[in-house]
């Protein structure tokens, strides 16, 4: 279809956006969908994690369907609200295109398995599992199955959402509330989606392609700045599928929806209907956390956080998990700020989840404890969490280690420089003739006094504050002189 | 009485003959022979496998309940190691990865496999014409046809070149080679039998069941064959020893004659039907005459969803993985899939997935597709009803007597019209077999036995009645 001229076009105020997406999501399994193939398809070699069901070799057949998708599937259906379709059969069909990713030149992919959601004030049309082809190399022309066949997740949102923003908020969200479930693979690329836009009443267009939050945001700003481009010359949009360019920041056309590919679905003979029966349901929506949304909510309400603070404590499980411990025995308040600035940004500095490092709420606890009875600055305090995430240790252990701890007024540190002074006044002398070298000299020997227990750069901190002050006395005594 | 599969294993448990002698006499027969049954012969490997049963049987161990019986497998069948060519052009270089769980039971069970069986081109025949290598001949008749798709499966047991085959049944490719090869043929119930690795025709109608020379052998590889395999998510009940039920006798049976298994067919097999019924009545059994009114739609129904399911199957053909590869790379992928299908598929082949293609389409589905099915429902639920008011349903295999090579080949209609009998036991479910019964002018004739799902076993008894009377 050639773009035709639409009456009195170009005269309109904006209007109304739609923008409905559909989300992949990569299910965290130990094996594939249908057959027993580990499902690590990055690290490994290329095509060594496949067997004769996952390259369609004549005569494979799919084994039954992985039990730990299927509980992933319900549990995410039922966590945004969707309703599960229970004691009927769910289809698997077969979805036929031709391409080399797919190794049976067909992609598995079931009937709905919920439907009729709401989630972050969007309606869930449905949600259902397919397989993930492999990864085709166009450049090369090859293709790894190791990714042929790991379980995906497809949530369909109704076209509820009007900008940009509020689609990138709602896979966010989303995003968030997968974390929470742990049902997702948490490595990048794992949650793809493809977004329908149309403007006011003009055509629905599908982009595929976008693989990112920044790109949902950038595909969509840049297809609905076309379309109203076009309306505003009086060209109307045609019915199509496009690809997002990430590196060009464009949208280009895949293909006309007129002569859209006709999959042919029919139902997978091979795979029986799945019948979800209520007592799984039943246990898995016992088994649901507390939606992110809900805690926000409950950690303003009980520990009296402000708004600001609970919405980003509760943008990691394991940290709200751990605030919650933490403070049952200590003021809320402050830990809430500790956690939500110094633990956060500890742990983003290192890229470390908390469960990749063995901080204890016993440990956050003494922290607190020690910088408020005033055994240590704030700013030790900040040091202690930087070392807690690096390495296993008690507290009291590291600041022995740091001389960081204050005793009785006097830092153990400074009192190990302060003889280390006096012991070398040759060094000394040199340091504050202007041979800076010498410095580092004091610093070894604090280093060898300390049994290597001291911080180099606290060390060197303390040497340059005392050399400072003798600096100081000696000016004043040869004024005096 | 004429030696059959039990004096064979006796012979060799006993030690009147080794494996290795038997194996031995089996390849020289093949060596001979001109049917044209085989298309891979694997003579190294039986030999080796002769060898070790025997050495099996001399240490006194046992060697499993087909110890020493050479067996053919349809070549849509894996065996790992060996080609599987599905009699096609575009895997005339495939060699199988892996075995079928069906080839690592007829290896656990003792059989030794003496090679890979000439078929229609991925089973899409009903004369055994239209494989790439050539069509496999009558044993009865080398200018007559064996009945297809599982053609030389039929036409080795038939011709003595093996003592038990493994074929595949999509509409009837097990029971009709059998009945034109003068051999027993055994379509299990869908879900009996595994069919992991076995080459996709039409996933819901289809497996792997047994041929043998007698009820007693399909009996034995029946019970070989099946069982749950989770491989295969079809499969659920277990198997059992169904050569027990190969008694001869039909105390109580009570057996339906089907009108529209008898009506029509021609001379002998009518003659033939009869003499079925003389004898299981003989045995013990009743008889009552019954109708099953969808069966004359049975064929439209079949053609469509086989169709269907076929094209979808094929899709993986499409020479990137392997198999044959047109030389079209620079044109782009579209280019490089239609001229390596068009290249390496054969004329039925390609008229089956284009119908396929067509019947399956978005504005054509509702029409045919979604219709076929739902039609083959009412159609199953005729058959379970039968099945209630009879044990077994007695009929016609195949409507006529072999008839000459060539001569339906242009005449794809009339060839498809053939299956009328055998394809609705695929569309119910249900089990079924075909026994000879006699021979007319030097052909066999055979009668069909259908049976509850599942129910193999009064199945076989029913099959025992019939042969007993020979």
């Amino acid at each position: 279809m050639s773009d035709e001229k639409v009456k009195g076009a170009g005269k309109e105020p904006l209007e109304r956006v739609r923008i409905g997406l559909e989300v992949h999501v990569q299910l965290k399994t130990n094996t594939k969908l249908f057959c027993t193939c580990p499902t690590d398809y990055r690290d490994a070699e290329p095509n060594s994690n496949i067997c004769p069901v996952c390259t369609a070799q004549p005569g494979s057949k799919p084994n039954g369907l992985n039990a730990t998708a299927l509980d992933a599937i319900v549990r995410i259906a039922l966590f945004i609200g969707c309703r599960v379709i229970k004691g009927e059969e769910v289809r698997m069909l077969r979805k036929h295109y031709f391409y080399p990713d797919l190794p049976s030149n067909y992609q598995r992919t079931s009937l709905p398995v919920g439907v009729d959601g709401r989630f972050a004030s969007i309606r869930i049309r449905e949600v259902h599992l397919e397989e993930d082809p492999g990864r085709y190399e166009l450049r090369d022309g090859q293709v790894d199955y190791n990714r042929s066949g790991i379980p995906l997740v497809e949530i369909v949102t109704e076209p509820d959402m009007s900008t940009p923003q509020e689609a990138r908020d709602f896979l966010r969200a989303l995003s968030l509330a997968l974390s929470y479930l742990g049902v997702a693979r948490d490595e990048p690329g794992s949650m793809r989606c493809d977004a329908n836009v149309s403007v006011g009443e003009g055509t629905r267009v599908e982009v595929k392609n976008i693989n990112s939050f920044k790109g949902v945001y950038r595909a969509l700003d840049s297809e609905i700045r076309r379309h109203r481009r076009f309306q505003r010359f009086g060209k109307r949009v045609v019915r199509e599928t496009r690809h997002w360019d990430e590196a060009k920041m464009i949208t280009i056309p895949l293909r006309k929806k007129e002569g859209a590919a006709d999959y042919r679905f029919i139902p997978d003979p091979d795979v029986p209907p799945l019948v979800i029966d209520n007592a799984l349901v039943t246990r898995l929506e016992e088994g649901l956390p507390e939606r992110p949304t809900e805690k926000e909510a409950r950690f303003v309400k009980r520990y009296g956080l402000d708004p600001y603070t609970s919405s980003v404590l509760v943008l990691d499980l394991e940290v709200a998990d751990l605030f919650e411990k933490v403070a049952k025995r200590t003021d809320p308040v402050t830990a809430a700020a500790w956690l939500k600035d110094e633990l956060r940004r500890v742990l983003n500095y290192n890229n470390l989840r908390l469960s990749e490092t063995t901080i204890t709420a016993d440990e956050i606890v003494e922290v607190l404890k020690l910088f408020r009875d005033g055994t240590i600055t704030d700013l030790t305090a900040r040091r202690l969490f930087e070392w807690l995430a690096a390495e296993p240790r008690s507290i009291r252990q590291l600041i022995g280690r740091l001389g960081l701890g204050r005793i009785a007024g006097e830092d153990e540190l400074t009192r190990m420089a302060r003889q280390v002074i006096e012991d070398h006044p040759k060094a000394v002398d040199d340091y504050l003739d202007g041979k800076v070298n010498s410095l580092n000299f004091l610093v070894g020997m604090v280093m060898k006094t300390s049994g290597g227990k001291s911080d180099p750069k606290l060390t060197r901190d303390a040497l340059e504050k005392l050399l400072g002050a003798e600096r100081l006395r000696r000016a004043g005594d040869s004024v005096l002189s | 009485m004429v030696e059959g599969t039990r004096e064979w294993l006796e012979g060799v448990h006993n030690g009147s003959v080794t494996a290795a002698e038997r194996v031995e006499g089996l390849l020289e027969t093949i060596k001979v022979s001109e049917l044209n049954a085989y298309i891979t012969v694997d003579e190294r490997g039986a030999r080796a496998a002769a060898v070790a049963i025997d050495k099996t049987i001399a240490a006194g161990r046992d060697p499993g309940p087909m110890a020493g019986l050479g067996i053919s497998l349809k070549d849509n069948i894996a065996v790992r190691g060996l080609q599987m060519t599905c009699a096609s052009r575009m895997l005339a270089d495939y060699v199988a990865p892996y075995d079928a769980t069906v080839t690592k039971h007829i290896r656990d069970a003792g059989a030794i496999i003496l090679g890979k069986a000439n078929m229609d081109e991925f089973a899409c025949g009903s004369s055994g014409e239209t494989s790439a290598f050539g069509p496999t001949l009558n044993p009865r008749d080398p200018k007559r046809v064996p009945g297809g798709s599982s053609s030389g499966s039929c036409a080795s047991v038939g011709g003595g070149l093996a003592d038990l085959s493994v074929g595949t049944d999509t509409g009837g490719s097990i029971r009709c080679p059998a009945a034109f090869c003068g051999a027993v043929g055994i379509k299990p119930t869908y879900g009996l039998v595994s069919r992991y690795g076995m080459s996709d025709m039409a996933m819901s109608l289809e497996g792997p069941g047994p041929v043998a020379s007698d009820v007693f052998g399909a009996a034995l590889l029946l019970s070989v064959l099946s069982g749950a395999d989770p491989a295969d998510c079809v499969t659920s009940e277990p198997g059992t020893d169904y050569t027990t039920a190969a008694t001869g006798d039909a105390d109580g049976l009570r057996v339906g004659l089907v009108k529209e298994f008898i009506d029509g067919v021609d001379a002998p097999i009518a003659r033939a039907i009869k003499k079925a019924g003389r004898r299981l009545e003989k045995a013990g059994a009743e008889l009552v005459e019954l109708t099953i009114p969808s069966v004359r739609y049975a064929v439209p129904m079949y053609y469509v969803v086989m169709f269907s399911e076929f094209s979808s199957a094929m899709a993986k053909f499409d020479g990137f993985r392997y198999g044959h590869r047109g030389d079209a790379d620079l044109d782009g992928l579209e280019v490089s899939v239609s001229r390596t299908r068009s290249q390496a598929f054969g004329r039925e082949v390609k008229r089956r997935v284009l119908l396929g293609t067509y019947v399956t389409m978005r504005e054509h589905r509702d029409a045919w597709y979604t219709r076929a099915l739902r039609a083959r429902s009412v159609l199953r639920q005729e058959f379970l009803d039968r099945l209630e008011k009879a044990d077994v349903l007695l009929g016609a295999t195949m409507p006529c007597l072999p008839w000459k090579l060539g001569e339906l080949v242009d005449d794809p209609v009339s060839m498809y019209l053939m299956d009328v009998m055998t394809v609705s036991a695929n569309l119910a479910g249900v089990c079924a077999g075909t026994v000879p019964v006699g021979e007319h002018k030097g052909l066999p004739t055979a009668v069909q036995l259908h049976g509850r799902p599942f129910d193999e076993g009064t199945l076989v008894r029913a099959m025992s009645a019939v042969e007993g009377g020979r």
